[in-house]
């Protein structure tokens, strides 16, 4: 179909020719368009004499251009149409009452967008205090051995969360602590104190490292399971489900992951901060001529438990921020598959914010603590 | 009988994984009719669909879509042909991550070159079609079970289909919203000249919109004819179907533990 135009003293006459169906209205489209940018043109007439077949999408395309050529104020009038062209534009207009007509759905306004950004975050603060209160107050009254957590649900998160993720842990540690060295042994030679590098790598693999990859790695192999998990039950009802058989999903699904997260956690953090500084050993020995006894004196007298508590403390602070954000993420899913991976990306995601923040903090405050 | 054959089974048989579900089917349906499939669960009405549709290829036999051997088609004779075709699925299967008008917009962003505005256009109106025209940028989970339902109708409508394919419009909705759709659905015949095959256990809406009913059960085309027809069918799941019976169980396969214990206790 390529439609004419003919123009006469300010009327444009479109002759179509052939059918208006989805593969053909484009071209409609954009001639009319045209001519509601032109000046010269005051009304437009669309001459079916040569129309074959009116699509639905011929049809809007005719309702769009009338209201177009309204907004710019030329005339629109339609001629020559046969009883099917009739036919397709009445079934348009025959559209039947509308039953939701009442709910109107109006797009907020600034005011009203910035005040739900607002009390949304509110909410999700109190639903995030409200989710650990709860967690906690379960968590004792398991112990208190008041209730029960489900049967053998802490042994099978903790080897999932904990021996599955050996290897990793233990490869990425090793590599880390090798690498720290090395990179220090460079710097050290220059100033003839090699030596030293078991301090620094023991230091930093402890303190430092050793907790921080290790929630890394959880984080992504532990956190974002948990939310994709949790999220899927969310969205198939399960949740639901256990709400209304009167099972709280917080001592169900909640207490067992971040129990089971927070005895992994410190002893993973535990095996990283061994296996970096045996990988910092490694490097002191073929790089650096240093014998292990002399690394291993260093290190031992370098590194106090003072460190360990602290690398320590830090992983437990570390695997509540994990199980907490990957339950609540999962639970706060809604019913589409698209929040799930919302919910899994924003769990990796804030996770890791809150653990690099935690972990600043940390730092800042032991300093305190030494300085005095 | 009116109007060309727009959907012909010949002798075509259907199932999973190489177990046939029904053998035999032989079916026709003539533009502008509203044909209701009918039969018990697990009689094989979905299984036909997704044969029909091309979503399962068929054991034996044909399909013939709008004249064209269906499965024998290569993929992009086969797509023109889906383009003449909608589907409405038994759960909606709106796109929950898209708007409604997104949703109805997405065949047509994808499978043609209109622009935008019309696109829009389009979709504004189908959906007044349907009544929903004010909830626009409403996500399917901010909406009720009837109107996702009718929001899956207007998607099937958005490329001007010849022939849809229901699957239980009205499962899951109360009487006043069942009648509702059956009502649309009737209207998208008179109106938009859609012919329709509706999967459905509702023997009101049957009565109401169907003009041809065809019966599966035992593994095969029980009955088929207007709905009087089959009113009067001395076939007992039939019989059973129409009037409500607590018959043999329509569709259960035969040597069913069930009926043997029913069989059992008469010689």
């Amino acid at each position: 179909m390529s439609p004419r135009v003919e123009l006469q003293s300010g009327t444009a006459v479109i002759r179509l020719d052939g059918d208006v169906v989805v593969d053909t209205a484009a071209r409609l489209y954009r001639r009319l368009r045209r001519l509601c940018r032109r000046r010269d043109v005051r009304s437009v007439v669309l001459d079916f004499t040569g129309a074959g077949r009116v699509d639905s999408a011929g049809v809007a395309t005719v309702s769009l251009g009338s209201r177009m050529l309204a907004e710019a104020g030329k005339a629109f009038d339609l001629v020559h149409l046969g009883e099917h062209h009739q036919a397709a534009f009445e079934m348009m207009r025959s559209a039947p009452a509308a039953a939701d007509r009442r709910d109107a759905d109006e797009a907020p306004g600034l005011f009203e967008r910035v005040g739900s950004r607002i009390l949304g975050g509110v909410e999700r603060t109190v639903e995030v205090v409200d989710l650990v209160a709860d967690t906690m107050s379960a968590s004792a009254s398991a112990l208190a051995r008041r209730s029960r957590l489900p049967a053998g649900s802490l042994l099978s998160h903790a080897s999932i969360m904990g021996a599955g993720a050996l290897p990793i842990v233990g490869l990425l540690s090793l590599l880390l602590g090798m690498t720290l060295a090395f990179q220090a042994s460079v710097q050290l030679e220059q100033f003839g104190a090699d030596v030293y590098v078991a301090d620094l790598v023991g230091l930093a693999v402890v303190r430092e490292f050793g907790p921080l990859i290790t929630a890394i790695i959880l984080t992504g192999r532990t956190g974002a399971a948990i939310a994709a998990e949790l999220g899927t039950m969310r969205v198939r009802e399960e949740v639901d489900a256990l709400r209304a058989m009167g099972i709280s999903p917080v001592r169900f699904l909640v207490v067992p992951r971040v129990a089971a997260l927070t005895a992994v956690q410190p002893a993973l953090t535990l095996l990283a901060m061994f296996i970096g500084a045996v990988g910092g050993m490694i490097i002191a020995v073929t790089v650096m001529d240093l014998t292990p006894v002399i690394f291993w004196e260093r290190l031992i007298h370098r590194v106090h438990m003072r460190d360990f508590g602290h690398g320590l403390a830090k992983s437990v602070v570390f695997a509540w921020i994990i199980g907490f954000v990957g339950c609540y993420r999962g639970l706060r899913t809604t019913g589409d598959a698209a929040s799930v991976g919302a919910a899994t990306t924003r769990t990796v995601v804030t996770s890791i914010f809150f653990i690099i923040v935690v972990d600043a903090l940390f730092a800042v405050l032991s300093t305190v603590q030494v300085t005095r | 009988m009116k109007g060309e054959v727009l959907l012909a089974c010949r002798d075509l048989s259907v199932g999973h994984a190489g177990v046939a579900v029904l053998h035999g089917i032989d079916l026709e349906v003539r533009r502008g009719e509203i044909v209701a499939l009918l039969g018990g669960s697990g009689s094989g009405k979905s299984t036909l669909l997704r044969t029909i549709n091309g979503l399962l290829p068929p054991l034996g036999g044909e399909v013939l879509l709008f004249g064209e051997p269906f499965h024998q088609l290569d993929e992009e004779r086969r797509n023109a042909v889906r383009r003449r075709i909608g589907l409405l699925f038994q759960q909606d299967a709106l796109f929950g991550s898209m708007s409604l008008i997104d949703n109805l917009a997405l065949p047509l962003r994808e499978l043609t070159h209109l622009p935008e505005p019309v696109i829009f256009e389009l979709a504004r109106m189908k959906l007044a079609l349907v009544g929903l025209d004010r909830l626009v940028h409403r996500r399917p989970s901010q909406m009720s079970g009837g109107q996702r339902r009718r929001a899956g109708l207007a998607r099937a409508s958005m490329l001007d289909p010849e022939l849809v394919f229901c699957d239980e419009p009205s499962a899951g909705l109360d009487p006043v919203v069942a009648a509702e759709i059956d009502e649309l659905l009737v209207q998208f015949r008179d109106v938009l000249g859609i012919t329709l095959v509706v999967v459905t256990h509702h023997l009101d809406s049957i009565r109401t919109i169907a003009d041809r009913a065809i019966m599966l059960g035992r593994g095969r085309i029980i009955a088929q004819g207007t709905i009087d027809e089959l009113d009067r069918s001395p076939d007992p799941d039939v019989h059973a179907f129409f009037h409500r019976l607590p018959g043999e169980g329509i569709g259960r396969a035969e040597g069913d533990p069930i009926d043997q214990l029913r069989h059992g206790a008469r010689p």
